[in-house]
C-alpha cells in the first residue's frame, strides 16, 4: 500500500516536535527517514502508530485519509511497528508474543487458540526466512531474534507498511547484514518499509528513496543513486560533519589506568568484556569506538565500580581496583560522565547546587565533619555555574527543568570541579546541540591538556575521531584494534566496528 | 505572605473535604432521624443536622476544652479547676506525641524512598523493648531506668525496622510485604512475652504487664497534674534533629538522593543498599521511641492496647505533612486534637469515635489526589509542583 | 530489557550465574533438609513408646469413626527418611532435584508426627482438623485470588483486608434486612466492585500511588465499618442478625467414607472457591482474557502498542477482584460467626496476599498455600481443644515468617509480575 504523511505538524510545550513533515512511500519500496536525534523521527512513528495525534496535517494510505486515535486503529489500517525497545513481554513465549492483541480464540470464554497461533508463526517464520522458534521464551533469546520477533508480530497481523525504528541499534554487524536480507524480502513481497536511522551507510544501501529530517522539518528527499555521504550528512545536520575542535599533539605521560585481561559480564549472565587489555597515559585521549551493546556500558561500569569484574586486572593510578566501590574509584580523582544523564547522572527534581556536589557532598570544603555547609556549597555552585556557563534561572532551580545541553555541563561541572587523574566519559554529547558539543569537547580537551588521562567511549565515529588521540574499537565484547590518531580514518575505524579486522 | 500559604491549600482543603464527607456519612447513619423522615422531613433534617453540629461541637470542646471551664478557672484561681479547663488541651498534646514519633519515621522512609508500613510493628516492640528493659533496671535509680528503657525502645524498634531494610538491600525484598507481615509477628511477639512472668502482671487475667510507675516519664507541669508528659518535648526536639538530619548531614544528603534517583545515588559512589537499611534503621528506631514513650509516658502498662494504629495514622501524616519535619508535627498535632476531641464527641453526642478513623482515610485520599481536590475547589494547577517529592514507593 | 547483548555467535564461556546462584539455592536447601531429617531421627529416638491413635468419622460427625494407630517414632522416622533422602538428593544432584515435590511428600509425615507427639498419647479425631483447615482456608484463598488478578494486571492490591470487612459488614446488613441469605454475598461483591472501581480509578486517573490507595481503603474500611458497627448494629440488632449459610452434603459424594465428611460436606463457599481455583487457572493460562492481563502486568507498553487497552483491563481486574474478596468477606459474618463483629477479618487479607506470594502468583499454589494456612489455625483450634498447651502465637506467625522467606527468595525464589505497582500512562 502507499502511504503518505501530509503536513503533519506536532507541537509538545516548548518543542515544534514536526513542523509541517510531508513524507511517501510506495508499495514495495523502502523509505529511508533519516536524521539526528531530536530531529522528530520518534514523534512522527508515535503519529504514525496511532500513540499520538498531530495537531494538523492528514495521513493517507492509498490516497484515503485516515484517523488514527489509539495503537489498535493505526493496526487495523495496516501499519505494523518494529520499536527500537522491543515491545514483548520477556515471560511469554514467541507465539503468545506475537499473537499479542490479534489472538485467535475459540469457544464460549474466548480461549486462545494456541494451535492455530503457532501454525502461522511457524508459516510466517518459513516464508520470510526468519528462522524464530516459536516455543522459546523471549527472556532466553539473543537481540537479533528478539527483533525478528518483532516482524513477524508485524507481519502476522498482515501489516502492509512496517515502520523499523533504529533498527541497527542494538545489532550485530552480521545481524544488520541478515536484517538488510529480511527488508529486502519483504519489499520484494510487497511490502512497504519505512526505515528510521541516523545512518547515512543504512540508508544508502538499503532504501528506495531518502527524506531526511532536520529539526522537526523535511530537510530534503533524494534518492540514493543521485546523493552521497556527504550531502546526507550536509542535509542531516545543516553544516559539514567534520567536527572542528582544535587541539595540540598528546604529550602521554605515564599510565593511569591500566586494563589485563578485563573479563565482566553483562545483567543476562553473559560475558559483554572479554579479555580487554588497555592502556591510557596522563595526558592522553583514548577513544573507545563501537556500535552500542558491544560492551562499552559493562566496560564504563567495571572501570567505575558500578559492575563486577569477573576476571583480570584493573589499576587506576597503580592501585589496583577490581573490586573498589564506586565511592573509592571516585576518590581516586576519577570523574565520570556517565552514559545516560537523566537517569544516572542527575536527580531531576533536586536543585542544581544540590547536584553539583552529588558526587563530592562528603569531602572538603562541602562537608564539615558531617555536616553540609550550604554556605559555601552555594558560593562554589555559584562558580561552578558561571566558569561552564550554565543558562539556569538561580542555583536553587530543579535541574530537571534545564535544557540538556544545561544538564550536561552541570555533570561536567560537578566532575571537573575537582582534580582528577582519570576523566570517564560515556556518550558525553548524546542528544546535544552543536554548541554545547562543541564546549564540552573543549572542556575534555583542557583536562586533557592539564595532565589527565582521558577515556571516551562513544557510538558517533565523528566524535570518536575530533577527539581520541588513539582509538580503540570494541567489537562483541574485545578490542579488536587500537588506532593512532593519523592511522584512524571513517574508513578504518568504520571497519573495525563492523567487525572486519 | 499569600505565598507562603500557598502550600498549606491543599492540605487545608482536604481536611475540610473529608469532614464534609464524614457529615454526609453522618447523616446517613442517623437511623433514628431517618425513619422520621416520611412523618416529619423538616424535623427529621434539623435534628440530623443538629447532631451533627453537636458532634463536630463536641469535638471541638474535647480537642480544644470549653471556655466554661476556663472562665471558671479564672474566677475561682483553684489549681483543680484550672487543672479540669486544661485537661482536654493537655490529652490532645498527649494523643500528638506518639503520632508525631510515628509520623516522623515514616516521613524519613518515604524521604528515602522506602515504604515502611511496619511503623505498627516497630512501635509495639519499641513499647516491649521499653518494658523489658525498665523491668530489668529496675531498683536502680529512676533516671538511669528512664534513660536506659528508652534506649532499649530504640533499639527494639530499630532492629525491626532493620530487617526488612536489609532484606530489601540484599535481596530485594519489597519492605511494603515485609513490614506488614512484620507487623502481624511483633504483635504475636508481644502476646507471646505477656505470657512470660517476668512481664506478666500476675493478678490480671489480660495479658498486660506490670506497672512501670517506677520509671515515669515526668510530667511537664507537674503542679496542673495533666498527662502531657516530657515526650511530647522530645518529640518536637526529634522533629528539629530530624530536618536537621536530613537537609544539614551528609547522611541526610543520601537518603534524599537515594529517595529520589536511586540510580544516580549509586552513580555518585552512595551506597544504595546502605541508604536503604539506615534509612529503615532511623525509622525504626523513631517508631521504638514513640513506643517507649508511650508505655512510660501515657499508659503505665504494656499489653497490645498499647497501640491503636498509629503506624497506618503516620502514613497520613507524612503524606499531610508534606514529609517535612515541621509539616508532620502540624498533622500529627491536628489528628491528636482529632483523635482527642473524638473521645469527648464520643461521650457527649454518642457519635462512635471511629467516624474519625474514617476522616483519616479520606484525609489520605484527598492529600494524595491533590489533583482531585483543585478540580473540586476549581484551583488553578500550580506552575511547578514545589518542594518534597510525593511519597514515592521505591522501586520494587 | 537490556540494551547490551551477547554476540550470537560465541558460546557462553563458564556457567552463568544465574545457574550458579540455583547450585548454591539447591546446596542450601540439601543441607537444610538432611539436617531435618536427621532431627527427625533424634526424636524418633525419644517417642519409639508414643502411641498415636487418629480417628476419622466414617461417615457423619459422631458416627462410626476409622482409626489410625502408630507409634510416634515410626512416623518420625518416615518423616525423618523423606526429608533427608530428598537432601541428599539435592546435594548430589544439584538443582535438578524438584524440592517442592519432596516437601510435599514429607510435610504431611512431620505435620502427623508433630501433632502425634505434641497430643502425648490422647486420641483425636482428624476430620475437623481437615474440614477445619478447609474452612479456614476459604477466605485466604478467595483474596489471594483477589490479589493475584490484580498483580497479574500490574495493580498491587493490598487492600483485601479492607474489602473483607466492608464485604462482612454489608453482607450482614443486607441479608438481615431481607432476610434471604444468597442476597447478603451479593451485595458484598457489589460494594467490592464499587470499591475496586474507586482505587483504580484514584491510582489511574488521579495517579495516587497504588500503595496509599490501598491504604485508604484498609484504614477507611476499618473506620466505616466499627462506625457501623457502634452507630447502627449495635442499637438495631435486627439488622445484624443475618440468616447464616448452612454446609450443604454433596449427594452421593459426601458418603465416601473418610472423605466425604471432610470434602463434600461444607459450606457452598468451600465449593465455590475450588471452582474459582479451577475456572481462574483456566482463564490466567488459557484465554485471550488471561494472555492480554498477563502482559499488562509484564510489560504493559508491550500490550498498549499492540492495540490492548491497558487501562481497562486494569479496571476491569480491580473490580472482578473487588467481587471476589467482598464476596469472600460475607463469609466472615454469614458463617463463621453468624453476625458481623468489630474488625472480625483480623489480619486474614493480609495472610491472603501472603499466600498469593507462597502460591507463586498462580491459583492452585495460592489455594495449596491458603490450606497451610488455614491448618496452621485448624490445629491451634485442635490442640487447644484437647487442652495441649503450645502458645498459639507460634503457629499464628508461621505464614507472616514464611512470606517473609519466601519474598526474600532465602529458598528458590518465585517471581511475581514485573509491573505490579508500576503505573501505566497511556497517551
Amino acid at each position: 500500500m502507499r502511504l503518505e504523511l501530509r503536513e503533519i505538524t506536532k507541537q509538545f510545550p516548548g518543542v515544534l516536535a514536526n513542523d509541517r513533515i510531508s513524507i511517501s512511500a510506495d508499495r514495495g519500496k523502502v523509505l529511508g527517514l533519516l536524521g539526528e536525534n531530536g530531529a522528530g523521527k520518534t514523534t512522527l512513528m508515535n503519529i504514525l502508530s496511532g500513540l499520538y495525534r498531530p495537531d494538523s496535517g492528514e495521513i493517507l494510505i492509498d490516497g484515503e485519509p485516515r484517523l488514527f486515535s489509539d495503537p489498535a486503529d493505526a493496526i487495523t489500517a495496516g501499519i505494523g511497528m518494529v520499536h527500537q525497545h522491543f515491545m514483548l513481554v520477556p515471560v511469554f513465549d514467541v507465539v503468545e508474543s506475537v499473537a499479542l492483541g490479534a489472538e485467535p480464540v475459540t469457544g464460549l470464554v474466548h480461549t486462545f487458540d494456541r494451535a492455530t497461533a503457532r501454525k502461522r508463526v511457524v508459516e510466517l517464520s518459513a516464508q520470510y526466512g526468519l528462522h524464530v522458534d516459536p516455543d522459546a521464551k523471549i527472556e532466553d533469546l539473543p537481540v537479533g531474534v528478539r527483533q525478528r520477533v518483532e516482524i513477524l508480530k508485524a507481519l502476522y497481523r498482515k501489516s502492509d507498511i512496517l515502520v523499523l525504528d533504529e533498527p541497527s541499534a542494538v545489532l550485530t554487524p552480521g545481524e544488520t547484514e541478515e536484517l538488510f536480507a529480511i527488508i529486502r524480502g519483504l519489499a520484494a513481497g510487497g511490502t512497504t518499509v519505512i526505515f528510521i536511522t541516523h545512518k547515512l551507510n543504512e540508508v544508502l544501501e538499503v532504501a528506495d528513496t531518502i527524506t531526511v529530517l532536520r529539526r522537526g522539518r523535511v530537510a530534503g528527499t533524494v534518492l540514493p543513486d543521485e546523493t552521497s555521504r556527504e550531502e546526507l550528512a550536509n542535509l542531516m545536520v545543516g553544516r559539514d560533519v567534520e567536527l572542528t575542535v582544535t587541539r595540540s599533539p598528546a604529550k602521554p605521560a605515564g599510565v593511569v589506568l591500566e586494563l589485563v585481561d578485563l573479563n565482566v559480564r553483562d545483567d543476562r549472565d553473559s560475558m559483554a568484556v572479554r579479555g580487554v587489555n588497555l592502556e591510557v597515559r596522563a595526558g592522553e585521549i583514548v577513544a573507545v569506538a563501537g556500535v552500542q551493546g558491544n560492551g562499552q556500558t559493562e566496560l564504563v561500569e567495571a572501570i567505575t565500580g558500578l559492575r563486577q569484574v569477573d576476571s583480570g586486572s584493573l589499576r587506576i593510578g597503580g592501585q589496583v581496583v577490581e573490586h573498589a566501590s564506586p565511592r573509592r574509584v571516585s576518590d581516586l580523582g576519577v570523574a565520570h560522565i556517565p552514559e545516560d544523564r537523566s537517569r544516572d547522572g542527575l536527580i531531576g527534581s533536586m536543585t542544581v547546587e544540590e547536584n553539583y556536589i552529588l558526587d563530592s557532598y562528603h569531602r572538603d570544603p562541602y562537608s564539615n565533619g558531617g555536616r553540609l555547609d550550604w554556605k559555601v556549597i552555594g558560593e562554589k555552585a555559584e562558580v561552578g555555574v558561571r566558569e561552564f556557563d550554565i543558562r539556569t534561572p538561580s542555583i536553587e532551580t530543579h535541574v530537571g527543568a534545564l535544557s540538556g545541553g544545561n544538564q550536561q555541563k552541570v555533570i561536567v561541572a560537578r566532575e571537573f570541579s575537582r582534580p582528577v587523574q582519570l576523566v570517564i566519559a560515556a556518550q558525553p554529547t548524546r542528544g546535544l546541540d552543536v554548541g554545547s558539543i562543541e564546549y564540552i569537547h573543549r572542556r575534555i580537551i583542557e583536562q586533557r591538556d592539564a595532565g589527565a588521562a582521558i577515556l571516551i567511549v562513544s557510538t558517533e565515529l565523528d566524535e570518536v575521531l575530533a577527539l581520541g588521540d588513539r582509538v580503540a574499537v570494541m567489537f562483541a565484547g574485545q578490542i579488536v584494534g587500537v588506532l593512532s590518531s593519523d592511522q584512524a580514518t571513517k574508513e578504518a575505524v568504520g571497519m573495525l566496528m563492523g567487525g572486519v579486522h | 505572605m499569600r505565598k507562603r500559604l500557598r502550600p498549606l491549600l491543599v492540605p487545608a482543603l482536604a481536611v475540610l473535604s473529608a469532614f464534609i464527607v464524614g457529615s454526609l456519612f453522618l447523616l446517613f447513619t442517623d437511623i433514628k432521624h431517618i425513619g422520621m423522615l416520611t412523618t416529619d422531613p423538616v424535623g427529621a433534617f434539623t435534628g440530623a443536622l443538629g447532631n451533627i453540629i453537636d458532634a463536630y461541637g463536641a469535638l471541638i470542646v474535647g480537642a480544644f476544652g470549653d471556655p466554661k471551664r476556663f472562665s471558671t478557672a479564672l474566677q475561682s484561681g483553684d489549681i483543680h479547676d484550672w487543672t479540669i479547663a486544661f485537661r482536654p488541651m493537655s490529652e490532645t498534646l498527649v494523643a500528638a506525641t506518639p503520632l508525631m514519633f510515628t509520623g516522623l519515621a515514616i516521613a524519613v522512609s518515604f524521604r528515602s524512598g522506602v515504604f515502611n508500613i511496619g511503623g505498627d510493628g516497630q512501635f509495639v516492640l519499641g513499647a516491649l523493648g521499653a518494658t523489658v528493659v525498665a523491668l530489668m533496671f529496675r531498683g536502680m535509680p529512676a533516671p538511669i531506668t528512664l534513660v536506659a528503657a528508652l534506649a532499649g525502645g530504640i533499639v527494639f524498634g530499630a532492629v525491626w525496622g532493620f530487617i526488612p531494610g536489609f532484606l530489601k538491600a540484599r535481596t530485594g525484598a519489597h519492605e511494603v510485604i515485609t513490614t506488614i507481615m512484620l507487623n502481624y509477628v511483633a504483635l504475636q511477639i508481644v502476646q507471646l512475652a505477656l505470657r512470660n512472668d517476668f512481664l506478666r502482671q500476675s493478678t490480671s487475667s489480660q495479658p498486660i504487664s506490670k506497672v512501670l510507675d517506677f520509671v515515669r516519664v515526668p510530667q511537664l507541669i507537674p503542679f496542673l497534674g495533666l498527662r502531657l508528659h516530657w515526650g511530647f518535648i522530645v518529640a518536637l526536639l526529634v522533629a528539629a534533629l530530624v530536618s536537621w538530619f536530613l537537609f544539614k548531614t551528609t547522611k541526610g544528603f543520601e537518603l534524599r538522593s537515594a529517595g529520589l534517583n536511586l540510580t544516580a545515588a549509586r552513580y555518585a559512589g552512595m551506597s544504595a543498599g546502605g541508604s536503604i537499611i539506615l534509612a529503615m534503621v532511623v525509622s525504626g528506631a523513631l517508631a521504638g521511641l514513640g513506643g517507649a514513650f508511650q508505655v512510660m509516658g501515657s499508659v503505665t502498662q504494656m499489653s497490645n492496647d498499647v497501640n491503636s494504629g498509629y503506624g497506618w495514622t503516620a502514613i497520613a501524616l507524612a503524606l499531610l505533612g508534606g514529609t517535612r519535619p515541621g509539616g508532620v508535627v502540624a498533622a500529627a498535632l491536628l489528628f491528636g486534637a482529632l483523635n482527642n476531641g473524638g473521645h469527648g464527641m464520643q461521650v457527649a453526642s454518642g457519635v462512635p469515635l471511629d467516624l474519625l478513623v474514617f476522616i483519616q482515610a479520606l484525609v489520605i485520599m484527598f492529600v494524595a489526589a491533590p489533583d482531585l481536590v483543585r478540580k473540586i475547589y476549581r484551583l488553578r494547577q500550580p506552575a511547578i509542583e514545589s518542594g518534597a517529592p510525593a511519597a514515592e514507593g521505591a522501586p520494587a | 530489557m537490556t540494551a547490551s547483548a551477547a554476540p550470537a555467535n560465541v558460546a557462553p564461556v563458564a556457567l552463568s550465574e544465574g545457574h550458579r546462584r540455583a547450585q548454591r539455592a539447591a546446596r542450601i536447601r540439601g543441607v537444610i533438609f538432611a539436617a531435618l531429617g536427621v532431627m527427625g531421627l533424634s526424636f524418633a529416638s525419644g517417642t519409639m513408646s508414643h502411641d498415636v491413635t487418629f480417628r476419622f468419622w466414617l461417615q457423619q460427625q459422631g458416627g462410626d469413626a476409622w482409626e489410625f494407630h502408630a507409634m510416634a517414632g515410626v512416623i518420625w522416622i518416615i518423616a525423618a527418611l523423606i526429608t533427608g533422602i530428598g537432601g541428599i538428593l539435592q546435594l548430589w544432584r544439584g538443582a535438578s532435584v524438584s524440592w517442592r515435590r519432596w516437601m510435599a511428600l514429607a510435610m504431611p509425615f512431620w505435620i502427623a508426627a508433630i501433632i502425634g507427639t505434641l497430643l502425648a498419647g490422647k486420641p483425636a479425631v482428624l476430620t475437623n482438623l481437615f474440614a477445619g483447615s478447609l474452612e479456614y482456608a476459604f477466605p485466604i484463598a478467595m483474596g489471594a485470588f483477589a490479589a493475584m488478578i490484580c498483580e497479574r494486571s500490574g495493580m498491587l492490591n493490598i487492600a483485601i483486608e479492607g474489602k473483607f470487612l466492608l464485604g462482612a459488614c454489608v453482607a450482614s446488613i443486607a441479608a438481615s434486612v431481607t432476610g434471604l441469605v444468597i442476597v447478603g454475598p451479593i451485595v458484598a461483591a457489589l460494594v467490592g466492585v464499587g470499591v475496586g472501581w474507586l482505587m483504580t480509578w484514584l491510582a489511574i486517573r488521579h495517579r495516587v500511588d497504588q500503595i496509599i490507595v490501598g491504604t485508604v481503603v484498609n484504614f477507611g474500611a476499618l473506620g466505616v465499618t466499627n462506625f457501623m458497627y457502634l452507630r447502627v448494629l449495635q442499637l438495631n440488632t435486627n439488622l445484624n442478625t443475618p440468616p447464616t449459610v448452612e454446609a450443604i452434603k454433596i449427594p452421593l459424594l459426601s458418603d465416601i467414607p473418610v472423605l466425604g465428611p471432610i470434602l463434600f460436606s461444607g459450606t457452598p463457599y468451600l465449593y465455590l472457591a475450588l471452582v474459582t481455583m479451577v475456572v481462574l487457572t483456566y482463564m490466567l493460562f488459557r484465554t485471550r482474557w488471561g494472555l492480554r492481563l498477563r502482559a499488562s502486568g509484564e510489560y504493559p507498553q508491550a500490550a498498549g502498542t499492540v492495540g490492548v487497552d491497558v487501562i481497562k483491563i486494569r479496571y476491569r481486574a480491580m473490580m472482578l477482584a473487588g467481587a471476589l474478596a467482598g464476596f469472600a468477606g460475607s463469609y466472615l459474618s454469614l458463617h463463621s460467626a453468624g453476625s458481623f463483629q468489630i474488625n472480625m477479618s483480623a489480619g486474614k487479607g493480609f495472610i491472603a496476599i501472603a499466600a498469593m506470594i507462597f502460591g507463586g502468583w498462580n491459583p492452585i499454589g495460592a489455594f495449596g498455600a491458603a490450606l497451610v494456612f488455614g491448618f496452621s489455625d485448624a490445629t491451634q483450634t485442635l490442640l487447644s481443644s484437647l487442652g495441649v498447651d503450645v502458645p498459639p502465637q507460634i503457629l499464628t506467625s508461621v505464614p507472616y515468617l514464611v512470606t517473609i522467606v519466601v519474598v526474600a527468595g532465602l529458598v528458590g525464589r518465585v517471581r511475581g509480575p514485573a509491573m505490579a505497582g508500576q503505573p501505566y500512562e497511556q497517551s
